[in-house]
């Protein structure tokens, strides 16, 4: 099996200074990872390095052994949903927010119905009252569930998560738990949360931007 | 009809109004006498040497001369445009002159060879004084678009990142800050049109009458160089904005930050 995520002896320098030296690791599909460390040791990085928000200095990042490039960043991006601590929802109201994506060219023609907005909403435990609130008027873990749903909605199959349980109480941890039991999701997520570490397969540790281990189902 | 001349001591005596908000000022606690002065020194230099040029323009009124002219107006106001809107000229200076000068091109082509007419297209009369005040509300307009644009994707960049994970082309993910710019750029000539000749008389109109104009031939040329002036700006803008995209982003279509001047 090929992987889905291959960084090839990475480094990224972000204003001279390096945040990333000679990472590589393997993400193959199914996998559920997360990358541990202090704050500053590069775990956020890793995911917008594999975004290309961050400039690689040397090695290469593949995805789905096609290398990172500028024309292959976009497949990279249409083809992962990413959800930080806070995200963005960029749009008024939830509903806008749940189709912002479809308004673009890459998903243009794949707008979902509104029974399949309320199916996803009820997945993740949201009611479909929400679609009619201002997007700045949800909590933090309504945001993080929006996002998620966002995702799901277009059918991603990678999900890089940034911390994704942090404004989540144990109910809905538990809804994104399930969601992301799935087999056929893979992850790549930054956390702390101790939970979150048990649902992974495998845990990538980082110390001042180097991989210092990788651990698999308790196992270094 | 011919406008009376304003002779050397009577604009002497124009100076000395200056003493009154000076005085003023100066009564209020604020200290300006330098900046005052330098202001006023500097707008009468200018203008002297503005004199000087616009007689020798009008005296040869040669094609080249008049194109040469233009084409110095249109670099002045290129790096000026980059440096008020606080962006490196190195990465824009081509974008910024190829939109403000199509964009001025084409407006006083139009005014000049398809209205006005005169005997000459080049009559330096009508050429440089009407590029002249299109460059000068276009400088404006560009400004307020390119400032407003690279504030708001700096200020927004989680929202933009956003965009771009969420499928969005470049294109796509910066549309929502470009068209906020470019109606940012364009709405004080809107709403100046909008009360043109209601808070106050043009200053073109004004000088026309002044200089002799009836009044109707004033202000036929004034709604002239209005949409001109609105023309050219909303031109100018879109052009300037969209050409700027490819400079101002890397190859993954993150926003260079050395593009930006820093403070």
């Amino acid at each position: 099996m090929l992987p889905i995520i291959r960084f090839d002896h990475v480094s990224v320098s972000v204003y001279e200074k390096t945040i990333l030296s000679d990472i590589s690791f393997s993400l193959f599909p199914g996998q559920k990872a997360v990358l541990c460390g202090k704050s500053g040791s590069g775990k956020s990085s890793v995911l917008r390095a594999l975004l290309g928000l961050h400039p690689i200095t040397s090695g290469t990042v593949y995805f789905q052994e096609q290398p990172l490039s500028s024309s292959s960043v976009q497949a990279i991006r249409s083809h992962t949903s990413y959800i930080g601590q806070e995200p963005m929802l960029g749009a008024e109201t939830v509903r806008e927010a749940l189709l912002l994506p479809f308004q673009f060219k890459t998903h243009r023609g794949h707008r979902p119905t509104e029974a399949q907005l309320i199916e996803v909403l009820h997945r993740l435990q949201l009611s479909s009252d929400i679609l009619s609130r201002e997007s700045n008027r949800v909590s933090g873990g309504e945001k993080q569930r929006i996002a998620l749903a966002r995702g799901l909605l277009l059918g991603k199959k990678l999900y890089l998560l940034d911390e994704v349980t942090s404004a989540l109480d144990a109910q809905s941890k538990q809804v994104v738990f399930d969601v992301f039991s799935d087999p056929n999701l893979t992850v790549l997520s930054v956390a702390h949360d101790p939970e979150w570490l048990e649902l992974c397969d495998t845990i990538f540790e980082l110390e001042a931007g180097r991989l210092t281990q990788v651990k698999r189902n308790g196992n270094t | 009809m011919e406008t009376l001349d304003i002779e050397l001591p009577r604009m002497a005596l124009l100076y000395g109004l200056c003493l009154v908000p000076w005085l003023l000022l100066w009564l209020v606690g604020l200290r300006l006498s330098r900046d005052i002065g330098i202001s006023i020194l500097r707008m009468s230099i200018q203008l002297a040497l503005v004199g000087i040029y616009l007689k020798m323009l009008f005296d040869l009124n040669q094609p080249w001369l008049n194109g040469l002219w233009i084409l110095v107006m249109l670099l002045v106001a290129d790096l000026s445009i980059l440096r008020r809107a606080g962006l490196k000229a190195r990465y824009f200076v081509l974008a910024t002159f190829i939109a403000i000068a199509l964009s001025i091109l084409f407006s006083t082509a139009y005014l000049v060879v398809l209205v006005i007419q005169p005997a000459h297209y080049y009559d330096a009369r009508y050429i440089v004084p009407l590029a002249g005040m299109i460059l000068g509300n276009c400088l404006q307009g560009n400004v307020i678009a390119l400032e407003r644009f690279y504030s708001a994707l700096r200020k927004n960049e989680n929202e933009y990142a956003t965009f771009l994970m969420l499928g969005a082309s470049r294109w796509e993910a910066v549309r929502p800050y470009f068209r906020d710019a470019v109606k940012a750029a364009i709405n004080p000539t809107i709403a100046g049109m909008a009360t043109m000749g209601l808070v106050s008389l043009p200053g073109m109109m004004t000088g026309q009458i002044l200089g002799g104009s009836e009044p109707w031939l004033a202000v036929k040329y004034q709604i002239a160089i209005m949409i001109c002036i609105f023309t050219s700006t909303t031109l100018a803008c879109i052009i300037n904005l969209r050409l700027s995209l490819n400079t101002a982003f890397n190859a993954f279509d993150v926003l260079r930050d050395e593009v930006i001047k820093k403070p």
